[in-house]
C-alpha cells in the first residue's frame, strides 16, 4: 500500500474515534462552558486532521463529507450555531460513512463507486443545518468557519483575482454548486439559462458529473453536467433564483478571506518552512566565485533565516543564530550555517506530515503480526529451554559428568530468566486497554435508548484497564450482547419506571478493574431484574425442566438458568437483542477464553453481570499428570488442591464414588475412565492421587496414577481432523520434543 | 503595531494588483514598482521587510535588479522573493547567485504567497 496510505487509514480511525466519542460526550454530559469549548475543539481538530490529510489521496468525496463536518464544528466552534441532538445525529451518520469509506481505503486503496452520490446526500444534510448567511456584509469569518466551497482551488488566477477584488469592494459573493436532475430537459428546464440569470457570474465551470460514456452510448436527452459558478449576488437572491431546484444547487455565501484561504491553508506552514529552509541551504550551497560573495551570500541567507527564527518558532536560540552567523562570516565559509540548518531541518521534514496531530507520545504503531511472530518465537525459544534440564540429566547419566552437568544447569537459569524476561515484555506489548472495546458502547446505548425511547445514561468506569489483545478483543461480541439485553429487556420504559417509582433515566454502567491476574468487567443496570418466578416457570414451560427439578432450584440457580442454551423470557423476541444468540453463547465464548461468567440480580433493582477474564492467554501453566501411562496436561487454575487418599475414606452413594474433603462431599472420578482408556484396576491399598478441580462451580476429585511437575506452555488448539475431538483443549510441545495433550476438563465432565 | 512594508517589483499590472490584494489581506502595508529600475530606486531608499521582484522586466530584468541590490550591504538582510514564470533549474540557480532568497514559479497561489511573506517577514505562524 502507498505508505502515505498506509499511515492515514489508522490515524484517521483514531480520530474518527476521538471525533465520535467527543461528540457523544458533548451531547451527554459537557454542560460547563470551559469543557464544551475544549471538547468542540477536539472534535473540529480531529476532523480538520482528517480532511487536510485526505486531501492526498483520490477520495474527493471523503474530502468534501469531511469538509461538509468541519464547516458545520466551525460555525459551532465559532458560537454560531447550538449544537442539537439533530446535528450530532447528522455528525455520526458522516463520521460512519468515513469510517466505511476508510476501510475501503485499505481494502482497494480507493473509494468505492457509489462514495460520490453517498456523499452528497450527507454533505447536503450538514450544509442544511449552516446557517444562511450574508457573504459579503459579515465581519471577518473566524479560521475554518466560513464557507468555503471545496472546489474553488480550481479557479484560475484571473477568476480568482477577480472574485477577490470583488470581495474586497464588500460586494457579497456566493458559490454554486448546481447539479441538475438527469430528466431536467424533459421538464422544459434550461439549466445554462438559469445561471445566465445571476445579476453578476464572475466564474462559470461546465464540467461532466461521470465521465462521457463512448459515443454509441451517448444520451443527449439526460444531463449530465454539473456547474460551478460564482457570482456577486447576496445569498438570498441567488437562493430565490434556484427557488424551483433548490435540491440540486448548493449555495454557499463566500466569505471574505475564502479566496486568502483556500483548504490547505492552515497546513501551509507545515510545508512551505521545510522548503522556505530547504532554499537557503541550496543558496549556500552554490560555488561562489570568491570570499567576498560567499561572505554576501551569507549574510543574504542570514536575513531571512533570522526572520525564519523568529516567526516560526523555530528550535535555535537567537545566541546560538548569532554566533553561527558571525562565525560564518568570520571565516568566509557556509559551513556554520549548514550545520544549523541540518539541525533545523531535520525535525521539521520529518514532524511535517503529523506534527500538527500528534502530540509527542513515543508510540510506534506495529503490525500485530510481527508482534505475533515475535510472541512465537519467545514461546519456542521457552520450550526450547526446557531441553536443557534434560541434557544436563543426560551429562550426568549417560556421560558420567556431573560437573557438566551443573554448568549446563547454570547456563539454564540465566537463558530461564532471560526467556522469562522476554515472555513478559512481549505480554506488555499486547496488553491492550479495555477502552478499545467499550469504545463503542457510548454509541450504541445511546442509538438504542433513542430507539427504543428509553433514556439511559452510560456510565464507564475503568477503561484504562489493560489485558491481552485477544481477550479483549473476543470481548467485543459477548459484551455487545449483554448491553443489548441490559438495554432490551432489563430496562424498564418510561411508564413502568415511574409506575416503580423509578428515576426516569436508567443508568447502565460498564466497568472495569483487575483483580488478580484477573480482569473483571461488570455490566449493571438498574432495571426490572431477572425474577426467579418467571425463570422457573419459563423452563418448565420450554420443558428444559420439570416441575420438581423447577421447585428444587435456589433462586440464584433459577437466575443462572439464562445461560441454558435455548433460553430466552421475552415474549417476543426483539430485533435488538434476540438475534438467534442466547446468554448461552456468551458463556460459552468467556469459557473459551478461560474466564468465567456470573449473574446477580434482585427483582425490581436491577442486574449486574459480571465477566472474570485471565489478562492473559497466551501461555498457559499446566500440571502434568500420569493416567493410564500417558501423561497429560491440565489447566493449572482449574486445580484447586492435590490430594492423597486413603482408599478407605471413599464412600459410595447410589454407584458414585465420593470423599469426604473438609466437610464437603466431593465426588470421585477417574481419569482413565473419563478418556475411555482401559487400565487395570488400582491397587487396592495404595492411596489414591486426586486432583481436585473446580470446573463450572463444582468440585470434582480425579483420580491420576502419578502427580508430575507443573509447566508453563504455549496452548496449540488442535487442528485438522483432530479439531473434532471433544475433551482436548490443545497440545503443547515439551522440552524433550514429546507432544502434550492438555485436556479440556469442562468438556470431560 | 507597525505594519510590515513589501515592495512587488513587476511591470504587469494585474500582477501587482493581486500581490497587493492578497498581501493587503494578509495584513502587509504594500508599495509597487513598475520596472527594475523604478524598484532598485525604491529599494535602496529602504524600509521594506521584504521585496517581491518579478525575473522577467523590461529595462532592468530581476536578476540584475537583484544582483545591483545586494552590493549595498544595508540591503544583504532584506529577503528577496524571485517570481517567475520559468521553472528551469538554470533560472533558479541564477536568481539565487544573484541574491535571492527563494524562487516561486507562477501562478503563485494566495496562500502559498501570503505564508511565504509571512514567514520571511518573521510574522509568527500561528
Amino acid at each position: 500500500m502507498n505508505p502515505l496510505l498506509a499511515s492515514f487509514v489508522p490515524e484517521s480511525r483514531d480520530l474518527l474515534q476521538t471525533a465520535t466519542a467527543g461528540l457523544l460526550r458533548l451531547e451527554r454530559d459537557a454542560h460547563d462552558g470551559a469543557q464544551v469549548k475544549e471538547l468542540i475543539n477536539e472534535v473540529f481538530r480531529a476532523v480538520h486532521t482528517i480532511k487536510g490529510s485526505s486531501g492526498l489521496f483520490d477520495a474527493a468525496a471523503l474530502t468534501r463529507l469531511v469538509h461538509g463536518a468541519e464547516d458545520l464544528l466551525g460555525e459551532v466552534r465559532a458560537g454560531r450555531l447550538g449544537l442539537t441532538s439533530d446535528m450530532v445525529d447528522r455528525l455520526l451518520d458522516a463520521l460512519d460513512q468515513v469510517g466505511v469509506w476508510v476501510d475501503a481505503l485499505e481494502q482497494h486503496e480507493c473509494l468505492p463507486d457509489d462514495a460520490e452520490a453517498a456523499g452528497s446526500g450527507l454533505v447536503a444534510g450538514l450544509r442544511a443545518l449552516l446557517p444562511a448567511r450574508d457573504g459579503g456584509a459579515g465581519g471577518p469569518a473566524a479560521a475554518g468557519g466560513g464557507a468555503r466551497a471545496d472546489w474553488l482551488s480550481w479557479l484560475t488566477e484571473a477568476e480568482r483575482l477577480a472574485v477577490s477584488r470583488r470581495l474586497g469592494d464588500g460586494a457579497a459573493v456566493v458559490a454554486i454548486r448546481y447539479t441538475p436532475d438527469e430528466g431536467c430537459f424533459y421538464r422544459g428546464e434550461d439549466p445554462l439559462h438559469l445561471l445566465r440569470q445571476l445579476p453578476e457570474l464572475l466564474v462559470l465551470h461546465i464540467a461532466p458529473r461521470t465521465p462521457w460514456p463512448p459515443a454509441g452510448e451517448f444520451d443527449p436527452y439526460r444531463c449530465n453536467l454539473v456547474f460551478h459558478a460564482l457570482a456577486a449576488v447576496p445569498h438570498d437572491v441567488a437562493a430565490h433564483l434556484f427557488r424551483y431546484v433548490a435540491d440540486q444547487a448548493e449555495i454557499v455565501p463566500l466569505a471574505p478571506d475564502a479566496l486568502l484561504e483556500p483548504d490547505v491553508a492552515d497546513d501551509a506552514p507545515a510545508v512551505l518552512l521545510p522548503c522556505l529552509l530547504a532554499e537557503q541551504r541550496r543558496i549556500l550551497a552554490l560555488p561562489a566565485e570568491d570570499a567576498e560573495e560567499m561572505r554576501r551570500r551569507i549574510a543574504v541567507v542570514a536575513g531571512a533565516l533570522g526572520n525564519l527564527l523568529h516567526g516560526a518558532d523555530l528550535p535555535v536560540s537567537q545566541a546560538e543564530f548569532d554566533a553561527a552567523v558571525s562565525h560564518a562570516l568570520d571565516t568566509g565559509r557556509a559551513a556554520p550555517l549548514l550545520a544549523l540548518l541540518d539541525h533545523l531541518e531535520r525535525p521539521a521534514v520529518a514532524a511535517a506530515p503529523e506534527a500538527a496531530t500528534r502530540p509527542a507520545t513515543r508510540v510506534l504503531k506495529v503490525d500485530q503480526e510481527r508482534v505475533d511472530r515475535l510472541m512465537n518465537l519467545i514461546g519456542e525459544l521457552v520450550v526450547s529451554k526446557n531441553a536443557l534440564p534434560f541434557l544436563a540429566r543426560r551429562a550426568e547419566q549417560v556421560h558420567g559428568s556431573r560437573e557438566m552437568s551443573r554448568e549446563i544447569k547454570d547456563q539454564y537459569a540465566v537463558i530461564d530468566r532471560l526467556a522469562q524476561e522476554m515472555q513478559g515484555a512481549i505480554m506488555q506489548v499486547r496488553m491492550i486497554p479495555v477502552s478499545e472495546v467499550f469504545a463503542r458502547f457510548p454509541r450504541l446505548v445511546r442509538d438504542l435508548a433513542r430507539k427504543l425511547d428509553k433514556p439511559i445514561a452510560l456510565v464507564i468506569a475503568g477503561e484504562d484497564t489493560a489485558a491481552d489483545k485477544t481477550i479483549i478483543e473476543s470481548l467485543g461480541d459477548p459484551l455487545l450482547h449483554i448491553v443489548r439485553n441490559a438495554i432490551d429487556h432489563g430496562i424498564e420504559p418510561g411508564p413502568q419506571r415511574a409506575a416503580a417509582g423509578k428515576p426516569g433515566g436508567a443508568t447502565l454502567r460498564l466497568s472495569a478493574r483487575q483483580e488478580g491476574d484477573q480482569v473483571v468487567i461488570e455490566v449493571e443496570d438498574d432495571g426490572r431484574g431477572i425474577d426467579p418466578v418467571r425463570m422457573r416457570r419459563s423452563a418448565v414451560d420450554k420443558g428444559l425442566l420439570d416441575a420438581g427439578q423447577a421447585g428444587r432450584l435456589s433462586d440464584q440457580d433459577a437466575v443462572n438458568l439464562i445461560f441454558r442454551a435455548g433460553f430466552s423470557t421475552a415474549a417476543a423476541i426483539s430485533d435488538l437483542s434476540g438475534r438467534g444468540v442466547g446468554m448461552d453463547v456468551v458463556r460459552t465464548t468467556i469459557d473459551r477464553l478461560g474466564g468465567t461468567i456470573g449473574v446477580a440480580s434482585v427483582v425490581g433493582r436491577g442486574t449486574s453481570v459480571r465477566l472474570s477474564l485471565p489478562l492473559s492467554m497466551a501461555i498457559t501453566r499446566v500440571m502434568t499428570v500420569e493416567a493410564g501411562g500417558t501423561q497429560f496436561g491440565i489447566p493449572m487454575e482449574l486445580i484447586a488442591e492435590t490430594v492423597r487418599l486413603d482408599p478407605r475414606r471413599v464412600r459410595t452413594i447410589k454407584h458414585a464414588q465420593t470423599f469426604v474433603l473438609r466437610d464437603e462431599v466431593v465426588p470421585l472420578r477417574r481419569l482413565a475412565d473419563l478418556l475411555g482408556m482401559a487400565t487395570p484396576p488400582p491397587d487396592a491399598d495404595a492411596h489414591h492421587a486426586v486432583l481436585v478441580v473446580r470446573v463450572g462451580g463444582a468440585v470434582i476429585g480425579l483420580v491420576v496414577d502419578r502427580f508430575r511437575e507443573g509447566m508453563d506452555v504455549i496452548l496449540k488448539p488442535m487442528d485438522g481432523v483432530l479439531a473434532g475431538l471433544r475433551g482436548y483443549a490443545g497440545t503443547a510441545l515439551l522440552g524433550d520434543g514429546s507432544v502434550l495433550l492438555v485436556l479440556d476438563l469442562k468438556e470431560l465432565l | 503595531m507597525n505594519r510590515k512594508r513589501i515592495l512587488v517589483v513587476d511591470d504587469a499590472l494585474t500582477v501587482r494588483l493581486y500581490c497587493r490584494d492578497v498581501l493587503e489581506r494578509a495584513g502587509f502595508e504594500v508599495e509597487e514598482a513598475g520596472n527594475g529600475i523604478e524598484g532598485l530606486e525604491r529599494a535602496l531608499g529602504g524600509g521594506f521587510d521584504l521585496l517581491l521582484v518579478d525575473i522577467n522586466m523590461p529595462r532592468m530584468d530581476g536578476y540584475e535588479m537583484v544582483r545591483h541590490l545586494r552590493e549595498a550591504p544595508a540591503l544583504h538582510g532584506v529577503p528577496v522573493v524571485a517570481i517567475s514564470t520559468e521553472a528551469a533549474d538554470a533560472d533558479v540557480v541564477r536568481a539565487y547567485r544573484a541574491g535571492a532568497n527563494v524562487y516561486l514559479v507562477k501562478p503563485v497561489r494566495p496562500a502559498q504567497l501570503a505564508r511565504t511573506a509571512q514567514l520571511l517577514t518573521g510574522i509568527p505562524v500561528s
